[in-house]
């Protein structure tokens, strides 16, 4: 990591520490890592400073898929691996993120943003605000109409609901509309977003609400 | 929309306490209400009680606090007030119901803390996703559930 001397404001932490961090959690296979690839452009093209850091089981096949997309500065994406338990290193215990991250805007200065994006895991995942300001978590349609009324912690405590791959609703037998409602119903008046990553669909929505959570000047 | 860059820091700060008390008189204290849980972020954008669009973007040493000033000049003031956590206070009535109960906080990833011979539960949720969990322990009284709040649980 490189040493920082003290920032303008006087403050050693004035380098590391800056940038917003947000997370995107969700089960296997909902499209965390193809919003993600949505997301690059929308963020370059805003001018945002950012970068990426992928949790997988015991590989790093996020990462990698990412830094061979073309989309992003390869340097630009950390990755961690997060044996066993996906939620618990963004949850109980985060350090491996926290320095990950650290270590990104050691290596960056003025970085702006930096996605936390979690290893595939289940209703249950949710994640630690001392790793992030700010929480996605992403559902799918193909995943089950009911995932709503099932009530997992990462579908109602998340600041924003994505519900991703609304494209497969009529193949899949799944009442869009009333998926959407019921998510509404659990979350106690917090955001559901549709979006469709192949597409695109709903994606500029997304960057709207970052923009709105944690970046605010953008 | 209101930039909070840095907490200027606490009500009873002698040198900010007398200020606040000279706008408290003239109703320019405006507060944003947050949940404890809430207090982790660094970053937030959070409507004030009197309406204010504030957006809080703090460096990750800093942190927010009940009583932290996070705006202050000759027209006003906000403050953050912390909504008092409350705690679910779960007595089982056995050591085989304890045993039970132990292992559903654990296998649920629960906020808990020790008192006595009761385990007590942080709520960051309706209290009833709590019981609902617990299932035949809270349905045929092996665990008694009680709400308390944080001065109660200390």
């Amino acid at each position: 990591m490189v040493a920082l001397g003290p920032g303008p404001q006087g403050s050693s932490q004035d380098g590391v520490g800056a940038a917003a961090r947000i997370g995107i959690g969700g089960p296997v296979g909902c499209g965390k890592t193809a919003l993600i690839e949505r997301l690059i452009p929308l963020l370059q093209a805003r001018g945002v400073d950012f970068a990426v850091v992928t949790n997988d089981l015991v590989t790093k096949e996020d990462a990698e898929r990412l830094r061979r997309s073309g989309l992003i500065d390869p340097a630009r994406v950390a990755a961690v691996e997060a044996g066993a338990c996906p939620h618990t290193v963004i949850r109980e215990d985060p350090t491996l993120n926290i320095a990950a991250g650290d270590e990104l805007e050691a290596r960056f200065p003025g970085l702006e943003l930096i996605l936390f994006e979690s290893g595939g895991d289940n209703l249950a995942s949710t994640f630690s605000l001392d790793l992030v300001d700010w929480w996605v978590f992403v559902i799918d349609v193909a995943g089950g109409g009911d995932i709503p009324r099932k009530r997992g912690p990462g579908v109602i405590r998340s600041d924003l609901l994505v519900v991703n791959k609304v494209d497969l609703a009529h193949h899949v037998g799944v009442d869009l509309e009333a998926m959407l409602g019921e998510a509404r119903g659990v979350r106690a008046g917090r955001p559901v977003l549709a979006t469709n990553a192949r597409t695109g669909e709903g994606v500029d929505a997304l960057v709207e609400a970052i923009v709105h959570a944690v970046l605010f000047t953008r | 929309m209101l930039l909070i860059e840095r907490v200027l820091g606490s009500r009873l700060d002698p040198a900010i306490s007398a200020k606040l008390h000279e706008l408290e008189h003239q109703g320019l204290v405006d507060e944003v209400n947050l949940a404890t849980a809430d207090l982790a972020r660094r970053r937030m954008r959070v409507t004030s009680r009197a309406g204010r669009d504030v957006a809080i973007q703090l460096s990750r040493a800093e942190h927010l606090f009940d009583g932290a000033v996070l705006h202050l000049d000759a027209e006003g003031a906000i403050l953050v007030r912390v909504a008092e956590e409350r705690w679910l206070r779960l007595t089982p009535r056995s050591i085989a119901d304890a045993v039970a109960l132990g292992y559903h906080a654990g296998n649920l990833h629960w906020r808990v803390r020790f008192e006595g011979e009761a385990l007590l539960v942080g709520l960051e949720a309706p209290v009833d996703d709590y019981l609902e969990r617990l299932g035949d322990l809270v349905t045929e009284r092996r665990v008694i559930p009680a709400v308390v709040a944080s001065a109660e649980a200390a």
